[in-house]
């Protein structure tokens, strides 16, 4: 908790890359919004991939600045020799992570349902996003640390992270469409969506130690 | 010969890196209560060696024991024991003295927590600018809070890595004050101030290529391994 909190303080008190995610975001969601006949089209089919995509970008944007700015700093060392498991300090960054990108989800969301003229912030919709999101973060913020000491750290975050991001974000299209009326339904990409949220959560407490190795 | 286990104690201690012994075989025993100063020159090992100590960086081979506990065994207590200051200074600027020193006393559970940080705070002379962020201080500044940090949940056994840099006068006699010159705590202390050390050690450690070349005499050997996972005087 004492790690949340203090991460939490810190996205607060430094809301500068936060906030250039979410206008990144919105810029994006804007020029969607133009290239779509909203009124010839319906756009619900197009809409998940849309989203994710803008969600996607706003977490590689954002995840990367915290660990870097830890790194550079030597706070994270700090917090290395201080006698916390390093479980713990992945957990209490994941949550922080999560904390973070799902409120700017939220607000995308809120922005893209007036930009599209349709109803987004159903509860469907939220618990898809909220657990793609979980899996999205534990994931990131595994790779973040290992290329925390990289020098090509800038690029080592997308490229380690996307191949291995491709089930998440098809499930969160593919489920999100589901909670937008497609006949499939939401319910099986859900399955999937939670079993890559458990199994990046469990599996990055456990090789988080061995990332932080030297 | 002394009875009494070292506060500090490695034994073949080696580090490699792709094949280059960073840290070569190095074998040491320090005294409780000790002043080490770890000389040598830039790419001896030095940073190497206190990063194993501090249970930052994994030995390739050898062992290591600080305040009793084990680097690989027992890390966790090991580090509940040591205080780490370094040329960093390791302290978040987005947050104030008080608000770092808060954060860090919740990671060791310090106890009474708001007096010591008070005592602290006053002590390195940031009472006054407890509420600031910190990324408005100089870097002496920065370094004197470190100091703090560093000593917060009084450790036993402080690892130091160049901890003059960025320290004027003032805040140099105040890291002899606080750390260099307290009688309960083992100190090793890398530093390239040379003619300072006379102020202070009462030994010296010396790496030269990652081999010690000079240690302080201490015959205790190191604990054996299921010892090395008890504290420093406690009964086994």
């Amino acid at each position: 908790m004492a790690v949340l909190r203090k991460d939490l303080q810190l996205a607060w008190r430094d809301r500068s890359g936060w906030l250039s995610a979410f206008a990144f975001a919105a810029v994006s969601l804007l020029v969607y919004s133009f290239a779509f006949d909203l009124v010839a089209t319906d756009v619900r089919p197009l809409l998940p991939g849309v989203l994710w995509t803008t969600f996607l970008f706003v977490g590689i944007f954002a995840n990367g600045q915290s660990f870097q700015r830890e790194s550079d700093a030597g706070t994270f060392d700090a917090m290395l020799v201080a006698p916390v498991s390093p479980a713990t300090i992945y957990l209490g960054k994941v949550l922080t992570n999560l904390v973070s990108l799902f409120l700017i989800e939220l607000a995308l969301l809120v922005l893209a349902t007036m930009l599209f003229d349709t109803a987004l912030l159903t509860a469907e919709l939220v618990l898809v996003v909220a657990i793609g999101t979980t899996g999205y973060v534990s994931l990131t913020t595994l790779l973040s640390t290992l290329g925390s000491r990289a020098r090509a750290r800038a690029v080592l975050l997308p490229v380690l992270a996307l191949p291995l991001l491709v089930p998440l974000l098809i499930a969160g299209v593919r489920a999100s469409g589901g909670a937008l009326g497609e006949p499939v339904g939401s319910a099986p990409w859900l399955l999937l969506l939670v079993v890559f949220a458990m199994w990046s959560t469990v599996g990055g407490a456990l090789l988080f130690p061995l990332a932080v190795e030297r | 010969m002394s009875d009494e286990p070292a506060a500090v104690a490695a034994r073949d201690l080696t580090k490699r890196y792709g094949g280059v012994e960073v840290v070569s075989n190095a074998t040491f025993a320090l005294p409780r209560g000790s002043k080490i100063a770890l000389l040598g020159p830039n790419g001896a090992g030095k940073s190497t060696l206190l990063g194993i100590l501090s249970s930052l960086i994994t030995p390739s081979d050898g062992e290591a024991a600080v305040a009793g506990y084990s680097v690989r065994q027992n890390p966790l207590a090991l580090r509940r024991s040591i205080g780490v200051l370094a040329h960093l200074p390791m302290v978040y600027e987005e947050l104030s003295p008080i608000e770092n020193l808060e954060f860090f006393a919740r990671l060791y559970e310090v106890p009474d927590a708001d007096a010591r940080i008070e005592e602290l705070l006053r002590a390195v002379g940031l009472w006054r600018r407890r509420a600031e962020p910190t990324q408005v201080f100089s870097r002496g500044y920065h370094q004197r809070l470190a100091i703090a940090r560093a000593i917060l949940h009084r450790p036993a056994v402080m690892l130091l890595d160049e901890p003059e840099t960025g320290l004027d006068p003032a805040g140099v006699e105040l890291l002899d004050e606080l750390v260099m010159r307290d009688p309960a705590v083992t100190v090793l202390a890398a530093t390239h101030l040379v003619d300072r050390t006379s102020q202070w050690a009462s030994g010296v450690l010396r790496l030269e290529r990652g081999r010690v070349t000079e240690a302080p005499s201490m015959p205790a050997p190191l604990a054996e391994p299921d010892a090395a996972s008890q504290p420093v005087g406690a009964s086994s």
